[in-house]
C-alpha cells in the first residue's frame, strides 16, 4: 500500500476534441503560424533592408531604377504569398469554412482569432505594395493599366511604406505567438514569451530562406542576420524554458512535459525533439556552422545550416502546438 | 437413445450468409435512425407522448416515449407511475437504443443444414410457427407434457405460458429466481410467512439508519429505491454497507466495512449476539411477535464480536458501533435483504439471518423499518379455453422451492439437466441468454441447448442463446407492442400499470401476444387468446372500472397508499406456523436442516487466485442492453474492467488499463482480454467485475467482444439445498500477462 | 428588464451515484451526435484502503459569467444570453476551435456538422417553463437549476450551512455551477 493518499478519477466523457487531453488543431496550425511568422520575418527583414539602404546606404547594391538587390524584391514577394498559403491552412482547419467571413462581421479585440484577422486585413494590402514596389521594373513590362497606376501613386513613398511594414511584420510575427498564449486554460501555451519566440524565431527563419534564396554575394548579411537572430532566439528559448519551469505547478507541469517527459510526437518523445532536433539541429548546429562561414572556414555545403534552421522554425510550431494540446488543462 | 445422435452435433451457427445477407438488408438505415433524431430546440408541443413501462430491468418503471415523425426520440421518467415519479435510470433512457439497435432479429428463422453446413434461413411467420406448433405437439404426443420446459425472463412472457397451458405444460423456469433473489423471497416466506416482492419491503423513505450487505443501491439502479435512499440521506439518515469492494453506496455511507467474501452470515450472528449481549434489542417485540429466541441465542452466545472480527477481519468495535447505532435508530432502521442474493449456496440462512437481525430491534411493519407493500388486485376475466390439468403444480426437487408461483415450477439449472439427461426433450426460451446467463456455468448449458430435441428462442436480439435454436423467433422490442397488465409490482400506492406500443413493430418482427396466438391456432386452439390483445386488456380492466382508453393516457391506475405500520397490541397473524415471526424456523427444522441461521466457512482461494466477485454497471444490465449502441456511448460502458487491489497488482506486476486474461481455478481462461482497473477500492483478497460482457455472438456487432465474460469463468456452483437457488462466488480467478 | 433571469446550476454531490442518467438524457433531448456528450458524470475516490472517500459528479458547461469562450470567438457566435447563460450561434461558428481551446473546464467540443456545441441549460426548455433534461431525470435530485436572481433565493437554502465550492475560480471565469460537497456531513 502507498503511504501518500491516491486519487483515483473515473468520467464517462468521451468528447474527441478533449479527452483524453485537447485535440483541436492538427498539421494546418503549426503551418499556418510557421508561414505566417516567415511571412512576417521576411516582411520585416526586407522591409528594414529597404529603409537601411534608402536612409543610410547600408546594404547590398541596388538592381537599379529604384528596385532593391535580389533577395529583397524575392523575399518581399514571398512575404504575402506566404502568409496567402498559410491562410489557405487556417481556412482548412475550419470545421465550418463557409462561415469564414464571420470573422469580418465583427470586431473582437479581445479575441487573438479576430485582431489578427483584422492585422492580415492590414497587412496584405501593404505587403503586396511593397512587393510591387520592389519589383516595378518587371511590373512596369506587363504594361497593365492600374499596376502603371498603383506604382505611379506610390513610387516615391517606398520608404513609408517599409517602415510601416516592418512595424506590420513585428506584428505578424508576435500574433502568432500570442494567437496561442493568450489561451490560459492551455499552461504550455499562456507564456508571454510565446509571442516574442515566435518573432524571433519568424525572423530567423526568414533570414535563412533568405540566405536560400540570394545570390551569392549577398549570402554574408543574410548569414549574419541569421546568426543574430539564432543568438536572440536562443535566449528567448532560455526564457521561456525558464519561465515555465520557475512559474506555478500549471506552467512547470507543462515545460517538463515538453522538455523532459515521455509524450510522444511521431513515436518521438517531446524531449528528444525538443532538446536534440530544435535547439540541437535547429538553433545550435546551424549556428556554429554560420559561425564558422563568418570565420572564413568554408563549409562544403553552404545551404545546409538554413534548411536546418527552416525545419527547426518549423518543428517548433508543431512542438509548442502539439505538446500545448496534450498537456492537461490548467488545474 | 437414439435420437440423440442426430441433434447432439447441432452446432452453434455464428454466421451464415444467408442469416447475415438478410439481416444487412435494413441494418444501415435503423443504424442512423438514433444518432441525428430529433432536434435541438424541439418543440414539445409536436410530440406524441406515449405511456408504457420499462423493460430493461424488473423493476418495471413507467415511461412516457416521445413519438416524432414516427420515431421514438426519447423516453423520459412517467411522472404518473409511482416505481418512476418522473424519474428515470440510465437504461430507461436507453431503451431507443434498442428499439434501433441494428442488429435485431428482423424475422423468423429456421436452421437447416446443407452439405454438412448448418445455417439459418429466412422464414415466413406462417412457416416458423407452424414448424414450432408441429415439433411441440409432437414432442407431446410422444413423450407427454413433462418433455416440454419454458426458461424465461421478462414480462412477456404471459401469453407464451397461456399458450403451454392449453397442452398441459408448465415445467416454467425464471432463471430470476433461483439465479437472483429466489433466497430472498423464500427467507421471507419461512421468516415472516409471505414472499418478499418488488420494491424490497423496506420503508427507505421513513428509515433513519440502514444496513447493505453487498446491495449495491448506485450501481444496482433500482430507480425507486435510489431516489427514496438520496431523500434519505439529505434528511441525514445514516448508512453502514458490508461489501469487500468500495460501492457507490459504500461513498456514501458512514462506515465502510470491508467485509471478508463470503463471511457474512458470521458477521450477522455477530451483530446478533451485540444485540442481545447488551441488551439492545426489541425484547417486547421479541416476547411477543417471535418464535425461537432460545435456540437463536445459544447459536450466536460465541460469536463475540472479537470471534467475529478474526473471521470477517472486520474490528470489533466496528461491529459493536453498527450493532449499538443500528438498535438505536431502531425501529426506524434496517438490514436491507439485497436482491442478487445467491452468493454462496447458503443464501437462504444468509437472508433469513437479515430478517432475524431486523425482527430483533423491532422494526417489523415500523415506519422506517420492514414493511408489506400491497398489490393491485386485478380482477381477470375467466379463459375461455379451460386449460387440461398439470401433471404437477411444482417440479423441482428442493423443499423449498416455492409452491405458489405458476410461472416458476422448477429452478433452471433442474431444467439444464433434465436438457441433458433426456427428460425434457422440447424447450423454449424466452428472455433468457443462457450460456451467458450462469445455470451451472457455461458449458453445461451449452451441452443442455445441443442435446435437446427442440429448441426454440424468442429473443429480440440475436444473442449466443438464439444460436443454439431450431427456430428463432423475432419479439418485437416492449416499446412496439402491448403486453398484459403490470399488477405485479408491491407498492406504498399499489397500481396497476399498461405496456402499450409507442411505434409499430419494425421489420417482421411481432409481439409475444401474436406469437402466442399463431401457435395455438396451428394447433387448431382457436379462442385461446382474446380476438385482439386490446379488446383483452380492456375486458378486464372495464372489470377494475376502467378501460383501455382510460388507462393510456397515463399508463396507469394508481390505489391511495395503504397503511404499512402494525398497531402496538395487536398479533400479527402471519403466515408462519406459529403465525409469528420465526427466528427459529420449524419448517426448516422439520425438514431437516438448520432452524437458525450457522456459519459455515466458504472455501479459501488456491494460492495466486482472487475470489470473483460481481455486480452491475449503472447503464447497463447484461444482455439486455450488451448492445445497446446509445448506452454504449459514454466511456464507462464500452467495456468491464477486472478490479485489482493495488497491492496485488504489484504482486503479479499488472499496470492500470493493461490487458490480461483471466484464468479460474479450474483452468478456464477466458476467451477475451480485460483491462485491468489498479485500485484502493476492493479488497487485496477477491477482484471484482461486471457481469455481462465478453459476447462471442459475432452478430451482435457492438457487444462482440467487448470486455471478458463473468459468466465464462464460472466453474463451480453452489446449490442451497433448501431452496435450489445458485450460488457462484466460490470462483477464484488469476491474471495472464499478454505476452 | 426588472426580472432578468440569472440561470446556473447548484449540484449536490451527496448523493449523486454517478450513474449517468443525465448522460443519456441530454442525448436524447437535444439529439447530442454518437460519439460526443454535453455533460459527463466524474467518480473521484481519494485516500488508501480502508479510507476511502467518494464524490460523484455530473458536470457540463459552467455557463460562466466572465466567459473565456465567449472573449476569445473571433466572430461573436459564443455569447452571454439575456437569461445568464451562455450559448453559441451556429449561423456565425466557424469551428475555428479557439473556444475549446480558451475553456478552461474542456467543456466544449466540435459537432460532425462543423459548429462548436455544448451544454445550453437546454434553453429551449427554460423557455417553455420547463426543467432541463439532466435534471428531470436525475433519479437522486442531485441536480437543481436555479436562477440566481430569483427573489425566493432557491439556491441560497440549497447552499446555506454546507461546504459549497466552485470550479477552478481561480481561473477567473465566475462560473455558474455550484458544488455542494460530498464531504458534508449527513444531514447537514
Ligand atoms: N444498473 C443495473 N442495475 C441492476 C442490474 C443491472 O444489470 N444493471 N441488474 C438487476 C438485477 S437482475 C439484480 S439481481 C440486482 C443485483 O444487485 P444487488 O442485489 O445489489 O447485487 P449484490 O450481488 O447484492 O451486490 C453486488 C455487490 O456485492 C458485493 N459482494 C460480493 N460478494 C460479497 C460478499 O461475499 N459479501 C458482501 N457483503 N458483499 C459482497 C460486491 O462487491 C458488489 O459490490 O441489480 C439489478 N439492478
Ligand atoms: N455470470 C453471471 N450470471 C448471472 C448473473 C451474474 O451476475 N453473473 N446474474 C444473474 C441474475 S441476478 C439474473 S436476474 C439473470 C438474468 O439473466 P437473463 O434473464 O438471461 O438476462 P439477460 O442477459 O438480460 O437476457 C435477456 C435476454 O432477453 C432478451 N430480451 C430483451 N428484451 C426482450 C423482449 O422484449 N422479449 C424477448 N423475448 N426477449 C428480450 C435479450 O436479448 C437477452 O438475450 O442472470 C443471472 N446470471
Ligand atoms: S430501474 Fe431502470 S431499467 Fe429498471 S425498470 Fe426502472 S428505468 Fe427501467
Ligand atoms: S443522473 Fe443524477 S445521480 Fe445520476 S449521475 Fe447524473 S446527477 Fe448523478
Ligand atoms: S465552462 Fe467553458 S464553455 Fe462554458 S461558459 Fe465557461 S468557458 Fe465557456
Ligand atoms: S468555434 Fe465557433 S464558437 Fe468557437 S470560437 Fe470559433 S467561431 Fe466562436
Ligand atoms: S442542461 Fe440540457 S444541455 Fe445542459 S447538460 Fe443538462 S440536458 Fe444537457
Ligand atoms: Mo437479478
Amino acid at each position: 500500500m502507498t503511504a501518500t493518499a491516491a486519487t483515483e478519477i473515473i468520467s464517462t466523457k468521451i468528447n474527441p476534441n478533449v479527452v483524453p487531453h485537447l485535440h483541436i488543431w492538427e498539421w494546418q496550425i503549426p503551418l499556418y503560424l510557421f508561414l505566417g511568422g516567415m511571412a512576417g520575418g521576411l516582411l520585416v527583414i526586407t522591409s528594414i533592408m529597404i529603409v537601411l539602404k534608402r536612409k543610410f546606404g547600408i546594404g547590398p547594391k541596388d538592381a537599379g531604377e529604384g528596385c532593391p538587390c535580389l533577395a529583397i524584391r524575392i523575399g518581399s514577394a514571398l512575404s504575402p504569398i506566404l502568409l496567402a498559403v498559410g491562410m489557405i491552412f487556417l481556412f482548412l482547419d475550419l470545421a465550418h469554412p463557409l462561415y469564414v467571413w464571420a470573422f469580418y462581421t465583427t470586431v473582437q479585440p479581445t479575441s487573438p482569432m479576430s485582431a489578427g484577422s483584422w492585422i492580415l486585413v492590414a497587412f496584405f494590402p501593404l505587403a503586396v505594395l511593397q512587393a510591387m514596389l520592389v519589383n516595378k521594373r518587371q511590373l512596369r513590362t506587363f504594361d497593365v493599366g492600374i499596376v502603371h497606376k498603383v506604382l505611379d501613386w506610390t513610387e516615391g513613398h517606398m520608404t513609408i511604406v517599409a517602415l510601416v511594414n516592418a512595424h506590420i511584420g513585428v506584428g505578424i510575427g508576435i500574433y502568432t505567438g500570442i494567437l496561442l498564449s493568450f489561451f490560459s486554460a492551455r499552461p504550455l501555451w499562456s507564456s508571454s514569451i510565446l509571442g516574442m519566440l515566435f518573432l524571433v524565431s519568424g525572423i530567423s527563419a526568414a533570414a535563412a530562406l533568405m540566405l536560400l534564396l540570394a545570390p551569392e554575394e549577398e549570402k554574408p548579411i543574410y548569414s549574419m542576420i541569421d546568426a543574430n537572430a539564432i543568438w536572440i532566439e536562443l535566449v528567448t528559448v532560455g526564457l521561456f524554458v525558464l519561465g515555465g519551469l520557475t512559474g506555478s505547478a500549471n506552467s512547470s507541469g507543462a515545460m517538463m512535459h515538453l522538455i523532459g517527459g515521455n509524450a510522444v510526437m511521431a513515436g518521438i518523445p517531446y524531449a528528444y525533439w525538443f532538446w536534440g532536433l530544435f535547439v540541437g539541429a535547429g538553433l545550435l548546429v546551424p549556428l556554429l556552422l554560420e559561425f564558422l562561414e563568418a570565420a572564413g572556414v568554408h563549409i562544403k555545403y553552404p545551404n545546409v545550416a538554413p534548411i536546418m534552421v527552416l525545419t527547426g522554425g518549423m518543428l517548433l510550431r508543431f512542438l509548442i502546438v502539439f505538446a500545448g494540446q496534450s498537456y492537461h488543462t490548467f488545474m | 437413445m437414439d435420437h440423440w445422435q442426430n441433434f447432439s452435433r447441432r452446432d452453434f451457427i455464428k454466421i451464415s450468409s444467408l442469416f447475415l445477407a438478410g439481416s444487412a438488408a435494413m441494418s444501415s438505415s435503423a443504424g442512423q435512425a438514433f444518432s441525428g433524431l430529433g432536434q435541438s430546440g424541439s418543440d414539445e408541443n409536436s410530440d406524441r407522448i406515449v405511456y408504457s413501462f420499462c423493460e430493461h430491468c424488473f423493476w418495471r418503471c413507467g415511461i412516457a416515449a416521445h413519438v416524432r415523425d414516427g420515431k421514438v426520440y426519447k423516453i423520459v421518467g412517467s411522472e404518473h407511475h409511482p416505481l418512476s415519479q418522473g424519474k428515470l435510470c440510465p437504461r430507461g433512457t436507453g431503451g431507443i437504443g434498442l428499439l434501433y439497435d441494428p442488429d435485431r432479429l428482423q424475422h423468423p428463422l429456421i436452421r437447416e443444414t446443407k452439405g454438412g453446413k448448418q445455417y439459418y434461413r429466412k422464414a415466413s411467420w406462417d412457416e416458423a410457427t407452424g414448424m414450432v406448433a408441429e415439433k411441440l405437439y409432437g414432442i407431446h404426443e410422444k413423450y407427454g407434457p413433462g418433455a416440454i420446459a419454458m426458461l424465461h425472463h421478462g414480462f412477456g412472457v404471459s401469453f407464451f405460458k397461456q399458450m403451454f397451458s392449453q397442452i398441459g405444460v408448465n415445467k416454467f423456469a425464471k432463471p430470476s429466481y433461483d439465479l437472483c433473489c429466489g433466497p430472498a423471497r423464500q427467507a421471507s416466506v419461512l421468516t415472516y410467512g409471505y414472499p418478499s416482492g418488488t420494491p424490497e419491503g423496506f420503508d427507505i423513505k421513513n428509515s433513519k439508519y440502514m444496513i447493505f450487505f453487498g446491495t449495491h443501491f448506485g450501481e444496482n439502479m433500482h430507480n425507486t429505491a435510489v431516489q427514496e435512499i438520496s431523500e434519505g440521506i439529505r434528511r441525514g439518515a445514516k448508512i453502514a454497507v458490508f461489501d469487500p469492494r468500495f460501492s457507490t453506496i459504500a461513498g456514501k455511507a458512514e462506515h465502510w466495512l470491508p467485509i471478508k467474501p463470503g463471511t457474512d452470515i458470521a458477521m450477522m450472528q455477530g451483530l446478533m449476539h451485540v444485540l442481545i449481549s447488551e441488551n439492545l434489542y426489541d425484547r417486547s417485540f421479541v416476547q411477543h411477535h417471535t418464535v425461537g429466541f432460545g435456540e437463536l441465542w445459544d447459536s450466536v452466545r460465541k460469536m463475540t464480536p472479537e470471534k467475529v472480527a478474526e473471521i470477517t477481519e472486520i474490528p470489533a468495535d466496528a461491529i459493536r458501533t453498527v450493532a449499538r447505532e443500528f438498535a438505536f435508530n431502531a425501529p426506524a432502521a434496517f438490514v436491507h435483504s439485497g436482491r442478487r442474493t445467491n452468493w454462496y449456496g447458503d443464501a437462504l440462512q444468509r437472508i433469513r439471518a437479515i430478517h432475524i437481525l431486523n425482527a430483533l430491534v423491532g422494526n417489523f411493519k415500523m415506519p422506517g423499518g420492514v414493511v408489506n407493500f400491497d398489490k393491485f388486485v386485478l380482477k381477470k376475466p375467466k379463459t375461455a379455453h379451460a386449460h387440461p390439468p398439470y401433471e404437477k403444480s411444482v417440479y423441482s426437487r428442493y423443499p423449498f422451492f416455492p409452491d405458489d408461483e405458476p410461472s416458476n415450477t422448477i429452478a433452471s439449472h433442474e431444467i439444464v439437466q433434465q436438457a441433458i439427461s433426456g427428460e425434457i426433450k422440447a424447450l423454449m426460451i424466452y428472455g433468457v441468454n443462457l450460456p451467458e446467463t450462469m445455470t451451472l456455468g457455461r458449458e453445461t448449458a451449452i451441452e443442455a441447448l445441443r442435446k435437446v430435441d427442440f429448441m426454440v428462442a424468442v429473443d429480440v436480439l440475436p444473442a449466443e442463446v438464439t444460436g443454439y435454436a431450431d427456430v428463432v423467433l423475432p419479439e418485437c422490442t416492449y416499446l412496439e407492442r402491448y403486453d398484459a397488465l403490470d399488477a405485479g409490482r408491491n407498492f406504498r400506492t399499489p397500481f396497476v400499470a399498461l405496456r402499450q406500443p409507442a411505434v409499430p413493430p419494425m421489420y417482421e418482427s411481432k409481439p409475444g401476444n401474436q406469437i402466442a396466438k399463431m401457435i395455438t391456432d396451428k394447433w387448431g386452439m382457436h379462442g385461446v387468446f382474446p380476438a385482439s390483445v386490446e379488446a383483452g386488456l380492456d375486458k378486464t380492466l372495464k372489470m377494475t372500472g376502467s378501460s383501455l382508453e382510460e388507462i393510456k393516457k397515463t399508463g396507469v391506475i394508481v390505489r391511495p397508499e395503504t397503511d404499512l405500520y402494525r398497531k402496538p397490541g395487536v398479533a400479527l397473524n402471519l403466515k408462519t406456523p406459529s403465525g409469528k415471526i420465526e427466528l427459529a424456523s420449524s419448517r426448516l427444522r422439520a425438514a431437516g436442516f438448520d432452524a437458525v441461521p450457522r456459519y459455515t466457512p466458504q472455501p479459501e482461494a488456491p494460492a495466486g487466485f482472487y475470489r470473483m466477485l460481481t455486480g452491475r454497471k449503472p447503464m447497463l444490465t447484461f444482455g439486455r442492453t450488451a448492445n445497446n449502441r446509445f448506452l454504449g456511448d459514454v466511456a464507462t460502458a464500452k467495456e468491464n474492467e477486472v478490479w485489482v487491489n493495488t497491492e496485488t497488482a504489484a504482486k503479479h506486476d499488472l499496470n492500470n488499463d493493461e490487458y490480461v486474461h483471466l484464468k479460474n481455478q479450474a483452468g478456464v481462461v477466458s476467451e477475451f482480454p480485460v483491462k485491468v482497473k489498479v485500485t484502493q477500492r476492493i479488497r487485496p483478497d477477491a477482484v471484482f467485475m461486471v457481469h455481462g460482457f465478453g459476447h462471442t455472438a459475432a452478430k451482435m456487432t457492438w457487444a462482440y467482444k467487448r470486455g471478458a465474460s463473468h459468466n465464462q469463468l464460472i466453474s463451480r456452483t453452489d446449490i442451497d439445498p433448501a431452496m435450489g437457488s445458485v450460488g457462484f462466488q466460490n470462483n477464484f480467478v488469476t491474471f495472464i500477462k499478454e505476452a | 428588464m426588472a426580472n432578468k433571469k440569472n440561470y446556473g446550476m447548484v449540484i449536490d454531490t451527496r448523493v449523486c451515484v454517478g450513474c449517468s442518467a443525465c448522460v443519456y438524457a441530454c442525448k436524447s433531448e437535444n439529439a447530442v451526435p454518437e460519439g460526443y456528450c454535453r455533460d459527463w458524470v466524474v467518480q473521484e475516490t481519494k485516500g488508501n484502503f480502508p479510507k476511502l472517500t467518494m464524490e460523484n459528479r455530473s458536470e457540463r458547461c459552467q455557463h460562466c459569467e466572465n466567459a473565456p469562450c465567449v472573449t476569445y470567438c473571433p466572430t461573436r457566435a459564443s455569447h452571454y444570453a439575456e437569461d445568464g447563460t451562455v450559448q453559441i450561434n451556429r449561423s456565425l461558428c466557424t469551428g475555428c476551435k479557439a473556444c475549446l481551446a480558451a475553456c478552461p473546464y474542456d467543456a466544449r467540443y466540435i459537432h460532425p456538422d462543423g459548429f462548436a456545441d455544448k451544454c445550453s441549460l437546454c434553453h429551449h426548455r427554460i423557455e417553455q417553463g420547463l426543467k432541463t433534461a439532466c435534471v428531470s431525470v436525475c433519479p437522486t435530485g442531485s441536480l437543481h437549476l436555479v436562477d440566481f436572481n430569483d427573489p425566493d433565493e432557491e439556491a441560497q437554502k440549497l447552499m446555506a450551512g454546507r461546504i459549497v465550492y466552485r470550479q477552478k475560480e481561480h481561473a477567473g471565469t465566475g462560473p455558474s455551477l455550484f458544488w455542494i460537497s460530498a464531504s458534508n456531513k449527513p444531514g447537514a
